[in-house]
């Protein structure tokens, strides 16, 4: 047992000593030939870190190079995409980032850049599905409960949230226009601290990710109302399509994006690097015991998601800041 | 319970266990001793190779690098007036006297043994106590965390220095510098003069360093003593009588500490505050904290290592990090096909005793680490002024801008340099700033949700429904007040 553990964090070890060393391999003057900065905008310690420290443990082996992750927190995710934006385009520089600092601020203040014309994706990572969840002792036992008691009493059921303009706040708001009904939003700082005051009664209702709500909907502690998207996630629970909800509504995707006017070769490059990565069984099990998953798509794949997202963004900011 | 504890107990005893875990407290404690570069980016960046180790030998290696970066912040911060967190401020002020008296291994011997003490009991407690902790964290919602917040900002200000109307002056300064940049809440731009850098706000390491250190660097060059050493020895080790002094403060503390950790939201520098505060308080020769008291480092290193134990049982009985120290934790568990939530106990009793065991284990062994390690350390003083000064300078310097590679935070890190000179020659006391400056935002915003939650009729919610937070609230000035008055008058008596 010993001598297999032994072994074991030799190995680990080894490979954290690759990931550092990566960028003596190449030598030839193509890109990359120098370790690529991925910059997050978010703290230490979040989903995007942990799903970055995982892509930086195996990218080495495809890039050739490695891999730096840099936590540039700031001004709701601003500090660390305007560093990008204002980077050389040169592929050295990455930005790892979701959908809602990307594509929805630019609506709600004034951006130092303009993030359609500034970035262009490289990969889609993952996306996590929302789902609207209650206490188990809950009176409202199915979505349309929810529905009906908001429509009763407006303003009054207490919806808890990850923070203002963030991932959970903004399907609320997404669900309150589609149904036409109001509830009262709670920022609390973080998923956690949401989920806990569901559980402690300060809350009526919150959302959560799958990878966080598992082991509560075991034990029995929580309802799950409605998942976001049209593809059923739990047998039973009805879809936001089937309540009436419809569209790219409450998914966080995980993307990794660029700075405009980064050469095609080197896009090409990072893109290949990127798709092979997501096809390495290593990869795959990391992110799965971290109970993240692995949903791929292109950089231009995801170009068509992002200007749908922008125009529904500024309808909704339209819609929430015009009373 | 009891079969799987003992199990567990068995489980923990494994010699790669212990040889990771202490490999993690060394390396923790180099880089918390380092300014600018914080345990939870060492624990983020380490994260991946536990994923690689048996449960019980990559969640304590990380334990491990988490409780030696908190020791490891404090030598910074007594050796060279140079907190690198909030959690060292109030180690800092009695800290760094001592060793100017040429004490400073007696002053980081006792923060050993007193982050050691407060961390173990805390753990202790809590692996006993963990359902009736669970219970007690759900009742705390952001109304309670206001009403304490602020009671937290009172006592400083009343204990901190003789005169409460400067240190309320400095907390209000604080306060208003921690509402500089985006509202947390509804995102309006508040005092940045339309300015990006101060959009993200102005963050703390340039203002630990600026404040704290850079005005002992001014005050060794005007005296000039280039050829001299800071001190010219690194004093005795600590001794039985001193530590025996020092045993009700660090009992106080640790119980202080313990009781902050359980409300959700507070953690380590509050507790570090209101155990220096408490010390201060109850010490029949108040005059002698802020002067070099051991007591002092006592005081604020075993509360905020106190904290440590409580912060866990979020985590393990609900799967909820409460902050992004557990939030990693989560991430290694969960990546170890251990998943933390109400059933854990029951499905993994055996393996989660055996990892809270490890917790106790990695104190008694960062005991012997610590201890070995303070000689090297605390010879750092003994370099020639000459030299050790543009040290300083270097890791002031270098350690802000590592932090985020942010030029800006270097022409903050002089601005404060200079107000604390400023500060310190018209006898205002920094430390009242500094913590209304970090207490600030999570005030503001326990505020903010407190009247989203009632809908924007804060009174009668408090009247109605918050009542215990509205009492907190209520007995605040009289708390207080009647501080100010004790302390004030055994001043005057000594």
């Amino acid at each position: 047992m010993l001598k297999q553990t032994l072994k074991t964090s030799l190995a680990a070890f080894a490979l954290a000593a690759a990931t550092i060393a990566g960028s003596t391999s190449s030598a030839r003057a193509e890109y990359p030939e120098k370790p690529v900065t991925m910059v997050i905008p978010l703290g230490a310690g979040g989903s995007h870190d942990l799903n970055a420290r995982v892509i930086t443990s195996i990218m080495p082996t495809y890039l050739n190079q490695g891999m730096i992750v840099q936590l540039t927190p700031g001004a709701g995710g601003q500090k660390g995409t305007q560093e990008v934006a204002r980077a050389k385009a040169d592929g050295y520089k990455l930005l790892f980032t979701h959908n809602y600092i990307d594509m929805l601020q630019q609506y709600v203040e004034n951006l130092p850049y303009d993030p359609m014309a500034d970035f262009v994706p490289v990969a889609r990572v993952n996306y996590a599905p929302t789902s609207v969840i209650v206490r188990a002792d809950s009176p409202y036992q199915t979505f349309e409960d929810l529905v009906a008691d908001a429509k009763a009493n407006p303003g009054k059921v207490q919806m808890a949230h990850s923070g203002n303009w963030g991932a959970f706040f903004v399907p609320a708001a997404q669900v309150m226009q589609a149904l036409d009904i109001s509830l009262n939003l709670v920022p609390y700082q973080g998923g956690g601290p949401a989920l806990q005051a569901l559980l402690s009664g300060d809350a009526d209702v919150t959302m959560a990710f799958p990878s966080a709500l598992g082991e509560m909907l075991r034990a029995g502690e929580i309802r799950v109302l409605a998942t976001a998207g049209d593809k059923r996630i739990y047998d039973d629970v009805p879809t936001f399509s089937e309540v009436g909800v419809e569209g790219d509504i409450g998914f966080m995707h995980r993307v990794v994006l660029a700075p405009k006017g980064t050469p095609t070769e080197v896009l090409d490059t990072l893109s290949a690097a990127f798709a092979k990565m997501f096809e390495d069984p290593t990869f795959i099990k990391l992110m799965n015991r971290l109970g993240e998953s692995v949903d791929p798509l292109t950089g231009d794949e995801y170009q068509a998601l992002r200007e749908s997202q922008a125009t529904a963004y500024k309808g909704l900011v339209a819609d929430l800041t015009s009373n | 319970m009891i079969e799987q504890f003992t199990q567990g107990v068995a489980m923990a005893m494994r010699l790669d266990t212990v040889a990771l875990m202490s490999f993690g407290l060394f390396a923790g404690m180099l880089v918390g001793a380092l300014p600018g570069f914080t345990t939870l980016m060492a624990m983020a960046i380490l994260l991946p190779i536990s994923f690689f180790l048996d449960p019980i030998v990559g969640i304590p290696f990380l334990l491990g690098i988490y409780k030696g970066g908190i020791f490891g912040g404090s030598v910074p911060a007594i050796l060279i007036s140079m907190p690198g967190t909030g959690a060292s401020v109030a180690t800092s002020r009695d800290g760094y006297k001592l060793t100017q008296k040429g004490q400073s291994r007696k002053a980081l011997d006792m923060a050993l043994v007193s982050s050691v003490t407060g961390d173990t009991i805390s753990d202790i407690f809590t692996i006993a106590m963990i359902f009736p902790i669970a219970f007690l964290v759900m009742q705390f919602g952001p109304p309670e965390l206001f009403a304490v917040l602020l009671m937290s900002l009172v006592v400083i200000a009343a204990t901190s220095g003789a005169n409460p109307v400067k240190s309320l002056m400095m907390i209000m300064l604080g306060l208003w510098l921690s509402f500089i940049g985006t509202d947390p809440l509804g995102g309006v731009e508040r005092f940045t003069f339309g300015s990006f850098d101060l959009k993200s706000g102005i963050p703390l390491l340039p203002m630990l360093i600026g404040v704290f250190a850079l005005p002992e660097v001014a005050s060794v060059v005007i005296r000039n003593e280039k050829a001299r050493k800071l001190t010219s020895l690194v004093g005795d080790r600590l001794s039985w009588p001193e530590l025996r002094r020092c045993i009700p403060t660090i009992g106080r503390s640790t119980a202080i500490g313990t009781a902050v950790g359980i409300v959700p939201g507070l953690g380590q520098i509050v507790a570090a505050m209101m155990g220096y505060s408490a010390a201060k308080n109850a010490s029949k020769h108040p005059e002698t904290f802020g002067e070099g008291e051991l007591e002092g480092v006592a005081a604020a290193e075993a509360a905020n290592n106190a904290v440590n134990g409580p912060t866990m049982v979020p985590l393990l009985t609900l799967g909820i990090p409460g902050d992004n120290v557990t939030a990693i934790l989560l991430g290694a568990f969960v990546a170890q096909g251990l998943r933390p939530g109400p059933q854990l106990f029951e499905e993994q009793g055996a393996t989660v005793f055996a990892i809270l065991v490890a917790m106790v284990i990695a104190n008694l062994l960062f005991l012997v680490i610590g201890y070995l390690s303070i000689p090297f350390f605390s010879r750092l003083v003994t370099i020639k002024t000459s030299i050790l000064i543009p040290l300083v300078i270097m890791f002031a310097f270098a350690g802000t801008y590592v932090y985020r590679s942010d030029p800006v935070d270097l022409l903050m890190l002089v601005g404060f340099g200079i107000f604390g000179i400023v500060a310190r020659a018209a006898r205002f006391d920094v430390m009242p700033m500094v913590m209304g400056f970090i207490l600030g935002p999570s005030m503001e915003y326990a505020f903010g949700q407190t009247m989203a939650m009632s809908g924007g009729d804060a009174t009668s919610f408090f009247l109605t429904e918050r009542i215990g937070a509205f009492c907190v609230l209520l007995a605040t000035p009289v708390i207080g007040f009647l501080l100010w008055k004790r302390l004030n008058a055994r001043s005057v008596q000594a």
